[in-house]
């Protein structure tokens, strides 16, 4: 095995993924033989067709899932199962409805055995990042969508994990929020120096954040496309749409998934 | 349930609503009283609403009706905390472990197919007549309904909520504390409703049969000796102390769990 390059701070080696699908009774390929690493600070997205794997992919970077083949190292650490490490945004927000905003941020510092002023003063900053203040006691049914998934963003971060994982976070909300999140979540990943690994089904939205776009195959999913976005930051719709170099990648992600034969949206 | 939930605190809209409340109640009183100043049945089939306020100032004044409440009620508050404390921890058992899930499935179905009544012999037998054969009764009613409505709260709870926290750090004791016990708790507070509503069912019919004591024996022995407006006295006192108890109690504990987090669960409710 390779020696991992200590900036690389997500390793997926040789990750293949097959699991029954009991509704169709049959055995499903999802992945094969996914191999990727991540630095420090970049921003991956990895795209590809519906059922190509790819929320199967980051599930197994979380630990919710186990590959039937390869392994994931987060900071050299084998992942074996979930981990605060990873912390993961999930498309159906997943707060807690129990607890307001304030305790759902504090929620991982709180398992941490963070104090309860220190952790407190921790999600303000977070919740305020984010643009929450003032909403810190709402409970999540009294939020909007784009808010929910902003507190629940908030939530990871407050956690500090290695790496960010996002499965189609914006996928719920309506295209105005969505665009006002995605030029956030730039934002905030570029001041807090995160590493994300985004999935996403949406060729502009991957373009419009990454560094870096991974693109996969139909089922099983395989690596078809590995490509670094080189536009400048902070990144704006209203700039970027109109940017011939955006267009070019663009076009350039859909070919290279559709000459495997699967249909994409380049328009999330 | 509206009525009390939207009804803004004006006294006016207050007096509206309890009116519309009571109405059905006056037209009851005004049904039974014509039917029984028509004098097709004697009083003793069909007394009058009259005849029972009577019977009801009697027995308040004798005590009769308060005793026979205060030990009915002690023996349902005894068999509603013995059922609870033997459902809720099975339940979140069965709900978390796979292997005890499995065993007591089984067993499990098959006894709450059965009605608590149906434990009457036995609990005469094991117990002899009396309030702890009631007590008894009572148990095995509140029981099921309690572990049930456990079951299906576990069951239902959503995944992605256990995942969203296992990325956070929780470990499995966290994920029971922060997750699994408080999303099923509107479930809990349903099942313990069902659970005083069954259990209170068994009561009287229990004590008809099985005790010397209680409202459910008082109906019984004023049938013995055909006081009829004694029966509707009872009768109506059972209905009323359930009114109370599911209105002042069990229904604001319930909605204070489930609308503060915005979590309706319309359906369960089949009282």
């Amino acid at each position: 095995m390779m020696k991992a390059d200590v900036s690389e701070i997500l390793v997926a080696s040789a990750i293949s993924k097959t699991y029954f699908d009991p509704t169709f009774g049959e055995n499903v390929h999802a992945l094969n033989d996914i191999s990727l690493s991540i630095k420090a600070h970049e921003f991956v997205s990895v795209i590809g067709p519906s059922g190509c794997g790819k929320s199967t992919f980051l599930r197994i970077v979380a630990g919710l899932d186990r590959p039937t083949a390869g392994e994931i190292r987060v900071s050299g650490n084998k992942v074996t199962g979930p981990g605060a490490d990873r912390g993961m945004v999930f498309q159906e927000y997943a707060l807690l409805p129990w607890k307001t905003t304030q305790a759902n941020v504090e929620f991982g510092l709180r398992l941490k055995g963070v104090a309860r002023a220190e952790r407190a003063r921790i999600a303000r900053r977070f919740i305020e990042l984010v643009g929450l203040a003032g909403f810190e006691n709402k409970y999540p049914h009294q939020l909007s969508g784009g808010m929910r998934q902003r507190a629940a963003v908030a939530r990871v971060l407050a956690n500090n994990p290695t790496v960010l994982l996002m499965d189609e976070p914006f996928a719920a909300v309506d295209a105005m929020t969505r665009q006002r999140l995605q030029e956030e979540l730039t934002v905030i990943t570029a001041t807090e120096r995160t590493t994300v690994l985004f999935v996403t089904h949406a060729i502009d939205e991957a373009v419009f954040l990454s560094d870096r776009v991974v693109a996969l195959s139909g089922r099983p999913g395989r690596i078809v496309a590995d490509i670094d976005i080189d536009l400048p930051r902070p990144r704006q719709w209203s700039e970027l749409a109109r940017d011939p170099r955006f267009q070019q990648y663009r076009d350039l992600l859909t070919a290279k998934i559709e000459r495997t034969g699967a249909h994409v949206e380049a328009h999330s | 349930m509206t009525t009390l939930t939207h009804a803004r605190w004006s006294p006016w809209s207050m007096t509206k609503s309890l009116g519309r409340e009571l109405l059905p109640f006056a037209v009851g009183i005004a049904v039974w009283q014509l039917l029984s100043s028509l004098n097709i049945w004697p009083p003793v089939l069909f007394p009058s609403p009259l005849q029972v306020f009577h019977a009801f100032v009697a027995d308040l004044r004798s005590g009769a009706l308060l005793t026979s409440l205060g030990v009915s009620l002690k023996s349902l508050g005894l068999g509603f905390l013995v059922g609870a404390l033997i459902a809720v921890p099975l339940g979140y058992l069965m709900g978390l472990n796979r292997a005890s899930r499995d065993f007591f499935d089984p067993l499990v179905n098959l006894l709450q197919a059965i009605p608590g009544l149906a434990w009457i012999p036995f609990a005469i037998l094991w117990f002899g007549l009396g309030q702890g054969a009631v007590t008894f009764i009572i148990v095995m009613s509140v029981f099921f309904p309690v572990l049930h409505n456990l079951l299906t709260g576990i069951r239902t709870v959503q995944p992605v909520l256990v995942e969203a926290v296992q990325t956070l750090g929780a470990r499995r004791m966290d994920v029971i504390a922060h997750v699994i016990f408080p999303a099923t708790l509107p479930n809990l507070m349903t099942g313990i409703r069902l659970g005083i509503a069954f259990g209170f069912r068994s009561l009287v019919g229990g004590e008809m049969i099985a005790s010397t004591d209680g409202i459910g024996y008082a109906i019984f022995n004023a049938q013995q000796y055909f006081q009829s407006a004694r029966i509707v006295v009872g009768m109506l006192a059972i209905g009323i102390t359930w009114l109370l108890m599911d209105r002042f109690i069990l229904r604001p504990i319930e909605q204070r769990t489930t609308m503060r987090w915005g979590l309706m669960r319309d359906g369960l409710d089949n009282t």
